[in-house]
């Protein structure tokens, strides 16, 4: 039978609601959870399990209305993605627990949270628990690394298939950049993201590679990285950050323009942070850098927009007439 | 990626324009105007039921479409429900009479005006402006655009008129030039899709003039008019018809039988619905005009003069409120045709929202399916009291 609604404007919707992009963010991220399997075995599956769970679970605690929305379970997948594939089952745990609990909930809830949580769930692992999370195919020196980004002296350089591959890589989210760029396309043809700030985020990459000058660390023990946008771009966690993280509509800015210079800002923060830090990969603190400035982007892009929209030219005429005057679909 | 734009839905575009059987009652809402008649009186199709008090700023009529008696004169139950209402039992004429037909060459702006008038007629998009008001501006005029660009999804029956009686739509339109004074007169259909249908929309595509927040179109020198309301204008000048009915398009996934369809104002939409094959257990909620600036209806809310459809959509085509958290995807700022960012808005109020037309298309779009209009209302509501106190 039919009802009254009790809200008023439209009755019909686009279909593009926060389940829904939720859902294609889970079937972006599912080929690198395959991928990640296929490279590492069953030990990433279980790490995807656990993150997952962990994070569906203290998101049910916390707020059990809008528990529903999948939302957990993409912070649950993106954590996962971010552990190395060498992490016991329990850091997977704590980093979404870390993410959902700290990231998402104390810092307001969904919408209100300003870091990225996944990001800062694996920024402070980093810091917390260096053993679980560097032992034994990282060192953050970079002498005993296995990962391109912190490849000795005298290591064979990649190639491009090498690195597409991923036959270097470390955490799961990077087993395979191929899936990657696959789930990053279906975002796009979904039109779940904005192309721009991935291609943004990319480029300034590159940019950035070939003009400044590199430190220490990369002079003295990885030569090749150094003025090598192929090997940034490919590496590491950057095409999953460009794709999964800098595209998190709630830690990023609210309007287009903003975004882009967000994810420059992104981009600038992790070539820093790899050319002249011990920390060979650097984006999931450069996600946490550039997202504290978005409410400063914010204040900045839209209310000057918005405030000279409010000028002096504001309606003589009272509005109801303005409304009444044949305003209506035509 | 460019904003979204809204579908069309427009399925009843081929749908020639049918007659329904006439309803045996009608409800017509005369809102600020006084009753002509009393509870039991005889009434014939085309006489004055209800006109504004003499000292009124803007004289409006209401006619009975039909012959047969005033049954009721319903007093408002409260400032927020339906507004006072007339109801007439009876049938509808089967044949109007003719009168002597006018020709429109000859006639001096005032007479015209004073045919609207006394026609009753109003602006047919929604708003119901008495057009004899609009069309004595008090400041030069050079156009009259007539409004074809419904873009309200589901809504055709603009449309349909244009296609079947653009000759009559071409008189009113010639009619409100001679009125205003005006040299140049466009028919426009838009293509650009909801709200851009809209007459500042629409101004600015057509003769490229931006009419200023808080003007009207004849602050830029222009007038415009549905395409309805134009030939309605052309039936009271040169046939000296009131304004008794309207085509309306009816649609939706309860409807057996959707189309656009003649209803004398008035007619229940309950019964415009029975008359189309409406499957009541399919419908998830009725509207009253267009699926996006439309208001819900019910059985027996009235097809005023302004109502372009009546819509009994399914649960497929509709969606709940759910008043999720927003997730600040900026869709709503993206899609705004004032780039107003809503939500923020909401929170942060601010004059700027004040140019808002209510289009609905933030909330079409808002991922978290929050009821932004009716935030936006209450905000603005408390923005217009801030500025008259202060």
């Amino acid at each position: 039978m039919t009802r009254g609604r009790s809200g008023a404007g439209p009755v019909i919707h686009s279909g593009r609601t926060t389940p829904r992009l939720m859902a294609h963010a889970v079937a972006a991220l599912a080929p690198i959870a395959l991928a990640s399997t296929w490279r590492f075995g069953t030990a990433a599956s279980v790490l995807f399990g656990v993150a997952i769970a962990t994070a569906m679970l203290c998101d049910a605690v916390c707020d059990r209305r809008n528990a529903n929305d999948g939302s957990a379970v993409v912070i649950g997948m993106i954590v996962a993605c971010l552990m190395p594939a060498t992490a016991p089952w329990w850091l997977a745990a704590a980093g979404s627990a870390i993410a959902v609990l700290l990231g998402k909930h104390a810092l307001g809830g969904l919408g209100r949270n300003l870091f990225n949580p996944a990001a800062l769930a694996r920024v402070l692992l980093m810091g917390l628990a260096p053993a679980a999370f560097f032992s034994p195919l990282w060192t953050i020196d970079g002498r005993t690394a296995a990962t391109p980004l912190a490849k000795e002296l005298g290591a064979s350089p990649v190639t491009v298939v090498d690195l597409l591959l991923g036959l270097d890589s470390v955490t799961l989210g990077d087993a395979m950049p191929v899936a990657v760029l696959v789930g990053g396309l279906v975002l796009i043809a979904l039109r779940t993201i904005d192309w721009q700030v991935p291609l943004c985020y990319l480029g300034a990459i590159s940019l950035l590679a070939l003009v400044l000058p590199p430190g220490e660390r990369i002079v003295g023990h990885a030569p090749w990285l150094a003025g090598n946008p192929m090997a940034h771009l490919l590496n590491g966690s950057t095409l999953f950050c460009a794709f999964f993280m800098l595209t998190d509509p709630v830690t990023a800015p609210f309007t287009r323009p903003g975004r882009l210079v967000f994810c420059t800002l992104a981009a600038a923060y992790t070539m820093v942070v790899r050319y002249y830090t011990p920390y060979p990969d650097g984006v999931a603190f450069a996600v946490l850098l550039a997202n504290a400035s978005v409410p400063f982007i914010d204040r900045k892009m839209i209310w000057g927009s918005v405030g000279r929209g409010a000028s002096d030219e504001l309606p003589a005429v009272d509005s109801q007439y303005l409304a009444g005057d044949e305003g209506g679909q035509g | 990626m460019a904003a979204m734009k809204i579908p069309g839905y427009k399925h009843c575009a081929d749908s020639p324009i049918q007659q329904l059987l006439p309803p045996e009652r009608v409800r017509l809402p005369i809102a600020e105007m006084l009753p002509a008649v009393d509870v039991g009186d005889r009434v014939e199709a085309g006489t004055v039921v209800a006109r504004s008090a003499p000292d009124a700023e803007w004289q409006r009529r209401a006619h009975s479409p039909l012959t047969g008696r005033v049954v009721a004169i319903s007093e408002p139950a409260s400032e927020e429900g339906p507004t006072r209402e007339v109801v007439i039992e009876g049938r509808a004429p089967t044949e109007t009479s003719a009168r002597p037909h006018l020709d429109a060459a000859t006639l001096s702006a005032d007479r015209i005006l004073t045919c609207a008038r006394d026609a009753g007629v109003v602006g047919m998009s929604g708003a119901q402006f008495p057009t004899h008001v609009k069309l004595r501006p008090g400041v030069p005029i050079d156009c009259v655009i007539v409004n074809g660009s419904e873009s309200e999804p589901f809504i055709t029956c603009d449309h349909r008129v244009l296609a079947e009686h653009r000759h009559e739509v071409e008189c009113g339109m010639h009619l409100a030039m001679r009125a205003v004074g005006a040299t140049r007169g466009e028919i426009t259909t838009g293509r650009r899709g909801h709200p851009f249908g809209q007459e500042r929309f629409v101004i600015s595509d057509v003769l490229g003039r931006d009419v200023p927040d808080g003007r009207l179109p004849k602050d830029v020198g222009v007038v415009v008019i549905n395409v309805q309301t134009a030939r309605a204008l052309h039936h009271a000048v040169c046939d000296r018809e009131p304004l008794l009915e309207r085509v309306i398009t009816v649609d939706g996934s309860a409807v057996a039988s959707p189309g656009n369809y003649t209803v004398p104002i008035g007619t229940e939409v309950g019964h415009a619905l029975t008359q189309c094959g409406v499957r009541l257990d399919e419908a998830a909620v009725l509207v009253a005009g267009g699926p996006m600036m439309g208001e819900s209806a019910g059985l027996e809310t009235p097809i005023g003069p302004g109502t372009g459809g009546v819509l009994a959509l399914g649960h497929g085509q509709i969606s709940d409120l759910l008043d999720r958290p927003c997730v600040r995807c900026g869709e709503c700022m993206e899609s705004c045709p004032f780039g107003l960012p809503v939500v923020l808005l909401l929170e942060e109020p601010n004059e700027a929202l004040l140019q808002c037309i209510e289009c609905g298309v933030c909330q079409f779009v808002c991922a978290a399916q929050r009821p932004l209009i009716d935030g936006i209302r209450s905000v603005k509501a408390e923005l217009r009291a801030g500025r008259r106190q202060g």
